[in-house]
Order: structure tokens, then C-alpha cells, then sequence
């Protein structure tokens, strides 16, 4: 399978976002063939440096959220401040089929990079548009990220809470990057279009809205008035058979017996207390729900008893269908996920294996990782491609316009 | 300014069941894409009973509110894939029908003869859309994958989404399932690219688990080159005191989110009316605002304690400092700037008057506005009157039970 036969082969596109949902968005556009510029200010995309910048993100030796989110790409610093800058992206503009832009409106306005400025430039243009809260309304300029767009506005962590205890917690990037596979599909959508059309369109999407289609369950219900109460702690669960308990090595168990009839005393079995079998405190369903804490209590202790791997086969031995927690770590070693395609190898050295994206087709094969690019590394390149002569990319980098 | 929807004149055959398929389903058709959904006789997709379980939301009135998400725009006709006829009736479906989802394991798409190479030879420009739980081959190919299990729990987000020392994080029903239908639809659109390339269809798809991790990338990421996360400490003991949580005197979370601390920690001091913090020696860099995060909370604290989250709103909004709420569901369906950013759509169901729009915003065209969704086997007739069947034809395949 040649590049050339990839999907997205052919297409440019000018990723001119920050952080992670709209950039990511680009990498997948660039995983399938397409020829991903991204155009950073001066000091470059914030995320180069967000591993260290942020105190959520594990710290590795290598800048492994920078390798993932700019694989593929190529780098072009412009201070689009500057006329000189802006008018070299019109240039840029002109030779793209794609832009991905997630400045705040006022920020696209003073840029002069709204989507009627650069149609003008291209009409064949795509602009993918990524806000936090949406292009028009009183938080319109509000700055989104995924914890609080994503996570917090849309009450998905209201939702994922403990009774009394504090709101959930999101992993870094984790909405952001769930945002980045409806942004792309909506530039696919627009591509559809625009080869039936021959026209370009605007299409976008915002944190705030896939927040609340990811937690769509819990939002049409509210539309319709109904609600769910938030869960009740571990120790005193609704049902101790659908509980998640903590083994002796610090890992957790979810238990997901649906079959109760059929399950219970193979349970008995498996966690050595078959004189719970016949205990009339737990006889049928309506005891063990009517005491469910007091059989959480004795479920716990026995789990805590002996460790994750012991649980693994003793229950597995019962037929006792259970959820793994998997930690983070445990993930790497997981033959699964490298079947699912998720886990792949990259052509970067200090970190030979990468995430894919979720997309697979029998048709083409994503792009292996290359290392990511160095700040403006391919200025010159990608200019000299837009028609500019060595003569104007001088001036410009005399000007500051390009660095 | 709106044109005909991009997806108009698409046929859907949804074959699929639950959340996942069928919400990329529900999104095609949202874009004008006709879909049909193919469901067993009698109860229909289990999906449709799914509001009755304990661990859905609860009103006074039971109303079916998750099958407006996932029925809507369908049209339905009941077969017994088991039953030869009712085979026969699906392969006429599938030669006029563009896109295919299917959710089955794979074992049972086997069985059914369901499978990419059991189809292609009888429609090789059909896109087939596949969704697993783990993927399409290893030691968990078969295991039934649920978006607690495969997305939520094997990807390991519910282990990162904790509080040093509590239990695992929670998930909402369908959450995941609802997270990856974008990606089903972002598959079959790039199939469709490559018919329109080529000629031909193919095989798309996603995992569960798969989309699990991608989500949970940056962590997944990190552990793939030996770097841990670092359990969350709970709000009153943060790594970083300006990235943290704080309760209001009206007892709602307010979500500091100062990343660019470098610029905005004296508009922040400003802002809280606390100007001699800025001053202050313990927290003069952002390395020393890090080290010192315990103290900066205890300082921090007491100040978002004083004031409601409306007076917070009002203090913070024109500064800059990237903040939120920790939004009640409640709160959300009233939000006006979810009316603007397009979240929630009216529709003709008197029974669920508004619905939640899949998250795609197009400049050239408008989801199409949702009526009652159908009952199993509701649009059989017509449906197989499209395909050619005579009246004759549907009464007999009525009789032998392959059509419900």
C-alpha cells in the first residue's frame, strides 16, 4: 500500500490551532494521507510544552503528548500580528483545501481569519472551526478547554460522582480528544459536499456540544425531567453483586453478576464462603439488595484477602463475569490492544510505539508516526511551496514575520 | 443558505444494536442519509427497553427518551436472520443500500453469514461498518464488549479518573458508546471518500477499546514510554493549586483552570481581591506557586468559600482566567449558550419535545428535525415494496416468521 493510495492523500491542510481537539483532528486528517502544515505563533503551540507545563500529565523523558498530537506535520512559524505574516498565509490559503482554526472569535476577527475572510482567498476552502462553547452566545469568547467545556459545563462530572463526594475526575486531554473524531468527521462531511457541490463551507463543532452528546443519555433525559441520582459510595452500593471491590495489591474488581439465580452461589464459591450459599440473611435477590451493604462488607473483606491475580482466575473459574480496571500501565503489555489496532509502532526512536487513531478500513493503513517537527523546522519548504520566491521568505524572516 | 443535506440519498441498513451503531446511524440520518434499521421480531433491539433499567435516569413519567436519540429518522422492519427467507429479503436490502453497520460478534456475524467477505462478493461497492468491543481478532475478539467494560474500564480510564486513594471513577450510561459512534461516522465518511475515489467499498470499523484508549491517549501515551500518571489529589490537597476544584458558598464546584499562570496569576490576585497575594515571596514564580500549592490552596480556599458561584461568574468572565462551573444536567437543558452552540433540537415527538443533536455543525445544511421514532417492523411494508416484493410475497414471508 502506497501513501498515494491513502484516502486523504492529495489534500492540504493548514492546522492553525493549539493544544489538542482541533490539532489532533489534523493528525487524524494527516494519519490518512493528507499533508498536515502546522502554523504556530513564535513561541509555538502551547502543547509543546504541556507535559511539564501541566501538573496532570505524567512525566516522561520523552515529550510523548507533542510526538502524538504533531505526527506528520510540518511546522511553519509566522506572527500573524504582522501584515507581512497574513498576507503569506493568504498565499497558503490559496494552495489548501482544509483549515483547522480554534482561536477564540475575537482573536479570528482581529487575525482577520474569519471564514468569510479567507473564502474570499479560496472558496474551495474547508474551515473546520473548533470553539469551547460555540460561535455565537454570551460565552461564545469564553476560553474552552476540555475539563471545563467538555466535562464540566456539560455535567458530566456532576453526573460521575459519588454520593457527597467531590465531581469526577477527567484524564488529560480525555474530551478533547473524543471532540477531535467529530471535528474530523465533519470535514469529511464537508468534503462530501464540496465534491458534489464544488464548494467550500464552514463546518465546526465545540468541547461544550460533545460533552453533552457523550453524556446524551443523561441529557435527554433532563430534557424529558428525568434523572439520575448520583451513585452511592462502594461501601453501601444499591447492589453489592453490581460493585467494584479493592483487592490486596490496590486494584479494583468490578462485579457485574446480572444472573444472581444463577450466579450466586458460584460467587460463594469463588471467594470461599460457601456457607453463604444457604445463609437465609441473603436467600434470594430482595435480601441481598434489602442488605446489601452488609453483604458488601463481607464481599470487601474477602477480596481484600488476596490479589488481582488471584481474583483473575479464581473468578474466571466460576464463570463470574467481572469488568477489569485496567490501570494505565497495564495497557502496554495488553496483546488486546495492539489486536485492536490501538497500539502501534512509530518511526520515532525515543518512542517506538504510539496510539492510533480509533479509524480502521480494509482499504488503506494509517501513516506510520514520524518524530514531530522542530518549532518553523519546514518554513522555507513550505513557503517556497505556496509560490513565494527565496527572495520574499528573506524579507519576510527580516521582518519577524516568519521565524 | 442551506442545500440539500450531504447525505441525502444514501442508503443506511443499521443492523446494529444498542448505542454505538446505532447513533452513528441516528448522525447519518441527521444528515439526510435514509436509514433502516433491521431488527429481530417481536421486542426489537433490546436498546428499546434500555430506559426501564435501574441504572438509567428516572421521571415521573416513563417515557422512552433514549430511543429519540437512537431510533430517530429509522425506518424498521423485524427479520429472524436465522430464517432462509428472511435472508434472502436482507440480501435484496443490502444491493440498494450503500452503507451497512453491524455490532454483532463476531462468532454470530459467522453464523449469519454477516461477515466483510461474506458480503462483498454480493456488493463489493457497499461500505460495511463494523463495531467490536476489542477488535476484530486477538484472545478478546469474542468477549462481549459494553462501554463500562471495553471503553471505560479496559482502556484504563476509570483506574486515571480517581482521587488519590478512592475508588475508581464512574461512567455514565453510554457515555463511550456515544463518544465512538463519532468515529463509526467518521469511518464510514472516509469509505465513502474512497467509493467515490474508486469505485469500490470496503471494510471500516472501530473497537471499543480502541476508542477507550484514544481517549485516554495523552495517558496511554505516557504509560507507552514509562511515564505514570500521578493519582489526583483530592481538591483540598492539589498538585497545583490553580488548576483545581472549589467548593462556593452556594456549595457549587468552581473549576480554576489557570494554565498560563506565567501571564495571569496578578490579573487572578486582582480579580479574587487578594492583590497582596501577588506580592507575596512564598508565590512569586509559577515553580514556587507549584511547590507551595498546599499553602496556596489553604489562601485560595477560604476566598472562593466567601462568595456564590453567580458572584464568581461576575468577578472572572471579563478577565480572562479560564474558569467553569461544574455544570448540573439540570442546569444545562436551560443553558442558552447550549441553544447557541446548537446542542439541543426541538422535534415533533409530543412525547420528548427536544432532543440532543449530534455534536456536527455544518455552514451548508441543518440536521433534520426528529419526529417519533418507529416502533419494530413499523416501516416493513414499505420498505420491502421499495425492494420489489409484491403484497403476495410480504403476506407469505409474514406467515413463515422470517418478517416480524
Amino acid at each position: 500500500m502506497t501513501e498515494s493510495s491513502l484516502p486523504l492523500a492529495g489534500l492540504r491542510v493548514l492546522d492553525i490551532s493549539s493544544f489538542i481537539a482541533a490539532p489532533a483532528a489534523a493528525t487524524v486528517l494527516g494519519d490518512w494521507g493528507a499533508d498536515v502544515i502546522k502554523i504556530e505563533g513564535p513561541d509555538g503551540d502551547p502543547n509543546r510544552t504541556i507535559m511539564n507545563d501541566s501538573a496532570n500529565y505524567p512525566k516522561g523523558a520523552v515529550n510523548y503528548p507533542w510526538q502524538m498530537d504533531s505526527r506528520n506535520k510540518r511546522s511553519l512559524v509566522l506572527d500573524l500580528k504582522k501584515p507581512e505574516a497574513r498576507a503569506a498565509l493568504d498565499r497558503l490559503i490559496a494552495i489548501s483545501d482544509i483549515l483547522i482554526c480554534n482561536f477564540p472569535p475575537l482573536v479570528r476577527t482581529n487575525l482577520r481569519l474569519g471564514y468569510d475572510d479567507v473564502k474570499s482567498v479560496n472558496p474551495r476552502l474547508i474551515y473546520a472551526s473548533l470553539t469551547g462553547y460555540g460561535e455565537t452566545g454570551p460565552d461564545r469568547d469564553r476560553p474552552g478547554f476540555d475539563a471545563t467545556a467538555y466535562f464540566a459545563r456539560s455535567g458530566l462530572l456532576d453526573a460521575q460522582r459519588y454520593e457527597d463526594g467531590p465531581p469526577g475526575v477527567p484524564g488529560p486531554a480525555q474530551g478533547d480528544r473524543a471532540t477531535a473524531m467529530a471535528l474530523f468527521s465533519a470535514i469529511l462531511m464537508a468534503l462530501i459536499h464540496r465534491m458534489k457541490t464544488g464548494e467550500g463551507s464552514w463546518v465546526g463543532t465545540s468541547l461544550l456540544g460533545n460533552g453533552l452528546w457523550s453524556c446524551g443519555v443523561i441529557a435527554q433525559a433532563a430534557l424529558v425531567g428525568a434523572f439520575l441520582p448520583h451513585r452511592p459510595p462502594p461501601d453501601r452500593p444499591r447492589s453489592a453483586l453490581g460493585n467494584i471491590y479493592r483487592t490486596s495489591d490496590d486494584r479494583w474488581l468490578q462485579l457485574t453478576i446480572v444472573r444472581e439465580d444463577k450466579m450466586w452461589a458460584p460467587l460463594c464459591e469463588a471467594i470461599g464462603h460457601p456457607e453463604l450459599i444457604d445463609d437465609p440473611r441473603f436467600a434470594a435477590i430482595e435480601e441481598r439488595r434489602k442488605r446489601a451493604a452488609e453483604l458488601a462488607a463481607i464481599l470487601s473483606a474477602a477480596f481484600a484477602r488476596r490479589d488481582y491475580e488471584h481474583w483473575l482466575h479464581a473468578l474466571a473459574s466460576h464463570s463470574i463475569t467481572f469488568g477489569v480496571i485496567s490501570r494505565p500501565q497495564d495497557i502496554p503489555d495488553d496483546v488486546q490492544a495492539f489486536h485492536a489496532g490501538a497500539i502501534v509502532e512509530t518511526a520515532i526512536p525515543d518512542m517506538p510505539l504510539t496510539l492510533a487513531n480509533p479509524i480502521h478500513v480494509s482499504f488503506a493503513k494509517q501513516r506510520i508516526a514520524h518524530p514531530a517537527p522542530a518549532l518553523g523546522e519546514h518554513g522555507d519548504e513550505v513557503l517556497h511551496q505556496a509560490g513565494l520566491t527565496a527572495h520574499e521568505i528573506t524579507e519576510l524572516r527580516a521582518s519577524g514575520a516568519v521565524r | 443558505m442551506t442545500e440539500p443535506l450531504p447525505l441525502a440519498g444514501l442508503t443506511v441498513l443499521d443492523i446494529s444494536s444498542f448505542i454505538a451503531g446505532p447513533a452513528a446511524a441516528t448522525t447519518l440520518a441527521d444528515f439526510g442519509a435514509d436509514v433502516i434499521k433491521i431488527e429481530p421480531p417481536g421486542e426489537g433491539d433490546p436498546h428499546r427497553q434500555n430506559y426501564k433499567s435501574p441504572n438509567y435516569p428516572r421521571g415521573d413519567h416513563q417515557v422512552n427518551f433514549p430511543w429519540q436519540l437512537e431510533g430517530r429518522f429509522k425506518r424498521s422492519i423485524a427479520l429472524d436472520l436465522k430464517n432462509d427467507s428472511a435472508r434472502a429479503i436482507l440480501e435484496r436490502l443490502l444491493r440498494r443500500a450503500d452503507v451497512m453497520i453491524v455490532n454483532f460478534p463476531p462468532p454470530a456475524r459467522e453464523r449469519l453469514r454477516l461477515r466483510w467477505e461474506d458480503i462483498e462478493p454480493l456488493h463489493p461497492r457497499l461500505v460495511y461498518c463494523s463495531l467490536t468491543g476489542y477488535g476484530e481478532s486477538g484472545p478478546d475478539r469474542d468477549r462481549p464488549g459494553l462501554d463500562i467494560t471495553a471503553y471505560f474500564g479496559r482502556s484504563g480510564i476509570l483506574d486515571a479518573a480517581r482521587y488519590e486513594g478512592g475508588p475508581p471513577g464512574l461512567s455514565l450510561p453510554a457515555q463511550g458508546d456515544r463518544a465512538t459512534a463519532m468515529t463509526l461516522v467518521a469511518a464510514i465518511l472516509l469509505g465513502l471518500r474512497r467509493r467515490d475515489q474508486t469505485g469500490k467499498g470496503g471494510w471500516v470499523g472501530t473497537s471499543l477499546y480502541a476508542n477507550g484508549a484514544w481517549s485516554n491517549g495523552t495517558t496511554v501515551a505516557g504509560a507507552l514510554v514509562g511515564a505514570k500518571l500521578l493519582p489526583r489529589q483530592a481538591p483540598d490537597k492539589p498538585r497545583n493549586a490553580l488548576t483545581n476544584l472549589y467548593r462556593t458558598k452556594d456549595d457549587r464546584w468552581l473549576q480554576l483552570l489557570v494554565v498560563r499562570d506565567d501571564r495571569l496569576w496578578g490579573t487572578l490576585c486582582t480579580a479574587i481581591d487578594r492583590p497582596d497575594l501577588a506580592t507575596d515571596p512564598r508565590f512569586t514564580d509559577r515553580d514556587e506557586r507549584k511547590m507551595r500549592s498546599l499553602d496556596l490552596v489553604q489562601e485560595l480556599m477560604p476566598v472562593f468559600a466567601s462568595r456564590t458561584y453567580a458572584e464568581w461568574e461576575g468577578a472572572l468572565s471579563k478577565t480572562g482566567i479560564p474558569f467553569g462551573v461544574i455544570g448540573r444536567v439540570a442546569d444545562v437543558v436551560e443553558d442558552e449558550q447550549a441553544r447557541h452552540a446548537g446542542i439541543f433540537a426541538d422535534t415533533t415527538n409530543p412525547e420528548v419535545p427536544r432532543t440532543v443533536n449530534n455534536p456536527i455543525r455544518l455552514g451548508f445544511a441543518m440536521p433534520r428535525v426528529s419526529g417519533i421514532p418507529p416502533a419494530v417492523g413499523e416501516n416493513a411494508e414499505e420498505i420491502l415494496r421499495e425492494t420489489g416484493y409484491s403484497d403476495a410475497e410480504i403476506a407469505e414471508l409474514r406467515k413463515s416468521g422470517a418478517l416480524g
